[in-house]
C-alpha cells in the first residue's frame, strides 16, 4: 500500500505520515494508531517497535 | 484573534516605535555631544539636555569620561532593547504565539534590562561616592534614577521567558503528535 493511499484511508496528511515514518514523531494518538490498524488489518505490535537512543541513532546514521 | 487585541497590538506598536525613536535620538544626541566634547572641551558646560558637566571635567578628565561612558552604555542599552521589544511585537503571532524566536527574544530583552539594571546601579554608586569626593552628580541621577526598577522587571521579563520557552516545548511536542 502506497503512503498516499494510506492517508486516504486513516485520514492523516501526508506530512503526519512522513513524521511517523521518520519517527520524528513525540506521541501517536489512540485514535490514530486504531485507524492504521484497521487499515493494514494488523495489531499495534506490528507497527511499533522499542528501540534504545543508541540504536536510532545507529540507524539515523 | 479579537478585534480589542489587535487595536491595543497596533497601538503597542506604534508606542514602541515611538520610545525607540526618542531613544534613538536620546542616545544619538549624547554621543555627537561627547565626540564634540573630545575635540572641544568647551562644550562640556552645554552639553545635550542643557548638563553641565565642566566641573567634573575641570577636575578630573577621566572621571568625566567614566561617568560619561555609562551615561551612553545606558543609552544605547535602552534604544537597543527597545528595537527587541518593536521586532517581538512585529513578529509576534498571537493565534499561535509559543515559537522559539519569541522565546528567545524576551530572553534577549531580560538580558538587556537586567544590564541596564546593573550598569545604573554601579553608576549611581560611583556616582554617590564621587558626590563624597567633591564632584558634582546631582543632575546625572536623571540617568540611573530608576535601576532599581530596571532590575525587577528583568526578574520578572526572565521568568516570562522561562514560562514561554517551556510553552514552546510543549507547543513541538503537540505538533509532532500524530
Amino acid at each position: 500500500m502506497s503512503l498516499n493511499e494510506l492517508s486516504e484511508k486513516v485520514e492523516l496528511t501526508l506530512s503526519n505520515l512522513s513524521i511517523l515514518k521518520t519517527g520524528k514523531a513525540k506521541a501517536i494518538r489512540f485514535t490514530t494508531l486504531e485507524a492504521i490498524c484497521n487499515a493494514l488489518d494488523c495489531q499495534p505490535g506490528d507497527i511499533l517497535e522499542y528501540a534504545n537512543d543508541d540504536d536510532i541513532r545507529t540507524m539515523n546514521r | 484573534m479579537s478585534k480589542r487585541n489587535i487595536f491595543i497590538f497596533k497601538g503597542l506598536h506604534i508606542v514602541a516605535w515611538i520610545i525607540f525613536v526618542g531613544l534613538c535620538i536620546d542616545a544619538g544626541g549624547l554621543v555627537v555631544n561627547f565626540i564634540f566634547s573630545l575635540y572641544k572641551p568647551e562644550y562640556v558646560q552645554n552639553l545635550y539636555q542643557k548638563l553641565d558637566l565642566s566641573q567634573m571635567y575641570n577636575l578630573n578628565k577621566w572621571v568625566y569620561y567614566g561617568m560619561y561612558g555609562f551615561i551612553l552604555a545606558i543609552a544605547m542599552l535602552k534604544a537597543t532593547m527597545f528595537y527587541a521589544v518593536i521586532r517581538l511585537i512585529s513578529k509576534l503571532n498571537l493565534s499561535k504565539p509559543f515559537s522559539s524566536y519569541v522565546a528567545d527574544q524576551i530572553t534577549r530583552i531580560s538580558y538587556y534590562t537586567l544590564a541596564i539594571g546593573l550598569i545604573s546601579n554601579i553608576a549611581r554608586q560611583i556616582a554617590k561616592n564621587l558626590q563624597q569626593t567633591g564632584f558634582e552628580v546631582d543632575m546625572l541621577n536623571q540617568f540611573w534614577g530608576d535601576s532599581q526598577a530596571y532590575i525587577l522587571m528583568a526578574a520578572v521579563i526572565y521568568v516570562i521567558a522561562t514560562i514561554f520557552s517551556r510553552g514552546v516545548e510543549i507547543q513541538n511536542e503537540i505538533d509532532l503528535t500524530v
